[in-house]
């Protein structure tokens, strides 16, 4: 168990840079994730950790080491892959012994210790098999299984639960829980799915075009997000984002959207420069209050509906408990909780704290 | 009643295809278990009683060069092959994974070498190798067979290594293993299928191989192709054990392309996709 | 490949780690060995064979004597009238060939991809013909073609195509064509083979989509099928070509360059020039001269292939 930092961290390829000025640490035993779309450097960056990729400035120190020369394997890293990468001659038992064998170790120690960790993962029934014999759940635990052999300082995610179907992918999210709450091993999951983020992780680094846009707790991003850009990424469905203006009176602080006036909290200093509103799902309100909106489009998905309405000031979507007896092209009044706004410069997108 | 028409003209094809393929073949193994008095007689003599291996036993009589052109050719093209197969699989994971500068330049150099007639090396080759007393040797045809067997070699195996997760490379890597023990364990285990089929591909190329054999080759080292190539250049065409000579120089290689079939057509498949 | 690819990856080397230096060193060691043979036996070689071309080069006691006569080997192809013979055979053999191959090729592997044509029997007896030395496939014709006893002139006569037996190997035209015949045999299994597994390669749906637009077989071959093949189609087309002009063992076999020279090809001709006469010099230039005659081929292919490309997938 190790503490990681990454210190002005850049990685380039030619022209292209996939990751840039990236400082970070992590603490023992903390479980972070870098979260973020297709294309924004999560996966180059962990590769760069993991020293598969040569990093281009920075440094890395795992515990008090500076490893940036140090080969993946000398730097007591291990990480489970998208794809599982199993070695498909070779059968479970040997997959999982497969570091030791590379070291040498005597057989028995080998089978010994594989023999710990297939029952810690419950593979011990399938230890001869091949990896085409395995289903995708079982795949992947032994891709865990020969991470976990290595007791290594840090464990590295990248990905692991693209490739399975959304129930699978709950019980290994489960698992992967259960395992680091047994472990307690610093852990660096890469995933593009905020939701696996905000379940698994102590803080979450959300990433966009190579950089992180913050670096914080499943708390801190979803309410108290730096930027529109975790705002919108973080949360689903995505919160609205409003264009309009604080008006002041003597009574009475509004927030105008177009015609429409909204109550907010009395603020103590204006903001010099205009503000958006962003407001999430749970904090918007249909009823008899508020600005007229005509129903378009109604998704329920079980314990909430979705209910997106068409209103003066553009869509919002609102979540409303259970059922709604909302109907497409019904009429009903739009407005949002106060506790629940954010404000966004509108000129930086970055979120502005008004008080 | 139309598609049955359809039908019956592709069936047809497909026999008539198989008779003008082995046709000439069946043709040759037949005549090769004749006596000369059958053959010449006219017409020709076709009485089964008269078979025997009677061609074949003069034919492997070691004072008439086929035995012992046997013996070369199986020695030259097992090396060969075999060097082939070694040397060539490591030149083609550092083309496909080690990042050597100059790659593509050294790729399109291998495809070049299979562009040109042999006879454009053939005298300054023959010159340097007299020189180095490597004519009428093993190790020297061989040497020579190597530089027209690598490409091929390489070319295919590359083909192979790119198509392999990288990922299967770097999780090695994160588990300790060097460079050539992830090629050791890793890659070879693998890629048995095409070291297979491109060692076979090497061997039959060796084999069949006549021209450089006949430049570079006096007494001590000919080859099976050389071999039948006097048998058929003789004065007084003895045409039974003429076709008994071929048909046992080709034994080997036949033998080898129908065991391995299964590795050589998936080997067009792949040749294919990578186009 | 471009200066600045060259100079980047050398930079790339400069800045790189000592991870990244370790995998160039192994890269370097694995591929040394076989650059290694061939440069031996290839780079030196053709270097000096280009040298050679430029010289007479003449045998006197014991060794070569070699002496700078600029471009006059080359002067004199251009005179000589075995060379225009020989240039004239191989364009005639290496044009016929590749139309009929590709042709015959084509319609075996539509055949061979046809549900009737699936079982593998069919492809391993593809495989025969291929494996067999073109020393051995010399031999088989030669007996096929022999004017009194071989099977030819027995089906020819028999079936009373004609009075008295033809003497296939005796007429410089004839013997050329007869020649054709047995390379195009030899050559029809790899090819097939070939464009079998490009056709297997246009996905099924492409099909689906024409017969649901209304396309007839025909017009599913010229606009699914052709388009489909055209990469494989052309490689094939290199291919033979370069085979075609390579070709040396048949006519080594049957007809040593006769009759009258009706047999030379031009690889034929380099090697007896050089080996027969030892006119080492001339017959390096012939030999070069036949060299860019198959690199422009390959170039002009290679260039044909550039544009539309991948548009199969």
């Amino acid at each position: 168990m190790a503490t990681l930092k990454l210190v002005n961290v850049s990685k380039r390829f030619g022209e292209v840079i996939a990751c840039s000025n990236i400082d970070l640490v992590v603490n023992e035993g903390e479980f972070i994730t870098l979260l973020g779309p297709s294309g924004c450097g999560k996966t180059t960056l962990l590769n760069v950790v993991a020293g598969l990729e040569e990093l281009t400035e920075g440094e890395i120190w795992i515990e008090d080491r500076m490893v940036n020369d140090l080969s993946p394997y000398e730097r007591n890293l291990a990480m489970v892959f998208q794809n599982y990468a199993l070695y498909p001659h070779m059968t479970v038992a040997e997959n999982i012994g497969f570091s030791m064998r590379l070291r040498k170790r005597p057989k028995e120690e080998i089978a010994d210790r594989v023999g710990h960790v297939a029952q810690t993962l419950e593979l011990e029934k399938l230890l001869d098999r091949l990896p085409r014999e395995l289903s995708g759940g079982q795949q992947q635990r032994v891709a865990i299984g020969r991470a976990v052999i290595r007791e290594p300082t840090i464990f590295l995610f990248d990905e692991p639960f693209s490739n399975l179907d959304a129930a699978l992918r709950m019980r290994m999210r489960v698992e992967i829980k259960e395992l680091h709450q047994r472990l307690g091993t610093t852990s660096v999951f890469v995933t593009h799915d905020q939701e696996e983020a905000l379940s698994l992780s102590d803080r979450i680094a959300v990433m966009r075009f190579g950089r992180i846009e913050q670096f914080g707790t499943p708390e801190q991003v979803y309410s108290l997000p730096t930027s529109k850009y975790v705002a919108r990424f973080i949360g689903s469905p995505q919160l609205d984002i409003f264009e309009g203006d604080i008006e002041s009176t003597n009574e009475q602080m509004n927030y105008r959207i177009g015609t429409e006036r909204f109550p907010m909290p009395t603020l103590t200093q204006l903001p010099d420069k205009p503000v958006d509103l962003g407001v999430r799902p749970e904090h918007i309100l249909l009823g008899s209050e508020g600005a007229p909106a005509v129903v378009h489009l109604v998704q329920p998905i079980g314990p909430f509906t979705y209910v997106t309405v068409t209103w003066e000031g553009g869509n919002a979507t609102a979540r409303v408990s259970g059922v709604s007896r909302l109907r497409p092209r019904d009429k009903v009044n739009v407005s949002y909780d106060i506790t629940g706004m954010l404000f966004f410069d509108r000129e930086s997108s970055l979120r502005v704290e008004l008080n | 009643m139309k598609k049955n028409l359809s039908k019956v003209i592709l069936q047809i094809f497909l026999i008539s295809f198989i008779f003008l393929a082995l046709g000439p073949i069946l043709w040759a193994i037949v005549t090769s278990f004749l006596p000369l008095s059958s053959l010449t007689a006219k017409p020709i003599d076709l009485d089964p009683t008269k078979f025997s291996l009677r061609n074949y036993f003069e034919v492997l009589d070691t004072s008439r060069g086929l035995l012992s052109g046997l013996i070369n050719s199986m020695i030259i093209a097992t090396f060969t092959a075999s060097v082939a197969l070694v040397v060539g699989s490591a030149a083609a994971y550092a083309l496909a994974r080690l990042s050597l500068p100059g790659s593509n330049f050294i790729l399109l150099a291998i495809l070049a070498t299979q562009m040109f007639p042999g006879i454009v090396i053939a005298i300054p080759l023959f010159i340097v190798m007299s020189r180095l007393g490597m004519i009428d040797t093993h190790f020297g045809l061989m040497f020579v067979y190597l530089s027209f067997v690598l490409p091929i070699v390489i070319w295919i195996l590359k083909g192979f290594f790119e198509n392999i997760p990288i990922q299967l490379e770097k999780a090695a890597a994160i588990d300790g293993a060097t460079n050539s023990q992830t090629f050791r364990f890793i890659i070879l285990p693998i890629s048995l299928p095409p070291l297979f089929a491109t060692g076979v591909f090497a061997f039959i190329e060796s084999w069949n191989e006549f021209f450089f054999a006949i430049i570079l080759t006096r007494i001590n080292v000919k080859t099976a192709p050389i071999a039948i190539s006097e048998f058929a250049g003789q004065y007084r065409t003895l045409y039974g054990q003429m076709l008994a000579s071929a048909v046992l120089a080709s034994l080997p290689v036949v033998i080898l392309a129908i065991v391995f079939r299964k590795f050589i057509l998936e080997g067009f498949v792949e040749g294919a996709v990578k186009t | 490949m471009s200066r600045s690819s060259l100079s980047s990856s050398l930079n790339e080397i400069r800045t790189a780690g000592k991870y990244q230096r370790s995998r160039l060193r192994m890269g370097i060691l694995f591929s040394l060995p076989a650059i290694f043979i061939l440069l031996a036996v290839l780079a030196y070689p053709i270097i000096s064979s280009f040298i050679l071309s430029f010289q007479d080069v003449r045998l006197a006691a014991g060794g070569i004597v070699t002496e700078f006569i600029g471009l006059e080997n080359y002067a004199k192809i251009f005179q000589d009238a075995a060379f225009r013979n020989a240039f004239n055979n191989s364009i005639y053999f290496t044009v016929i060939e590749v139309v009929a191959v590709t042709i015959l090729s084509l319609g075996l592997a539509l055949i061979l991809n046809h549900p009737l044509g699936r079982p593998a029997i069919y492809r391993v007896v593809l495989l025969i013909p291929w494996a067999l030395a073109p020393v051995a496939n010399a031999v088989l014709w030669k007996w096929i073609y022999n004017a009194n006893y071989g099977v030819l002139n027995a089906i020819v006569v028999g079936l009373g195509l004609s009075e008295t037996p033809i003497v296939w190997l005796g007429s410089p035209f004839l013997a050329l064509n007869m020649i054709l015949i047995a390379d195009v045999w030899k050559a029809i299994p790899f090819i097939t083979l070939l464009l079998l597994a490009g056709l297997q390669n246009i996905p099924r749906r492409l099909y689906k989509a024409a017969l649901m637009d209304g396309a007839t077989s025909w017009q599913q071959f010229m606009h699914v099928t052709l388009p489909g093949l055209r990469t494989t189609l052309i490689i094939s087309i290199v291919l033979q070509s370069i085979w075609a002009l390579k070709v040396f063992d048949l006519v080594f076999v049957l007809t040593k360059g006769g009759p009258a020279d009706g047999t030379v090809l031009l690889n034929f001709l380099s090697w007896r020039v050089t080996f027969n006469y030892l006119n080492i010099g001339y017959g390096a230039a012939i030999a070069n001269v036949l060299f860019l005659l198959m690199f422009l081929l390959a170039l002009a292919y290679i260039r044909a292939l550039r544009p539309r490309s991948s548009s199969n997938k």
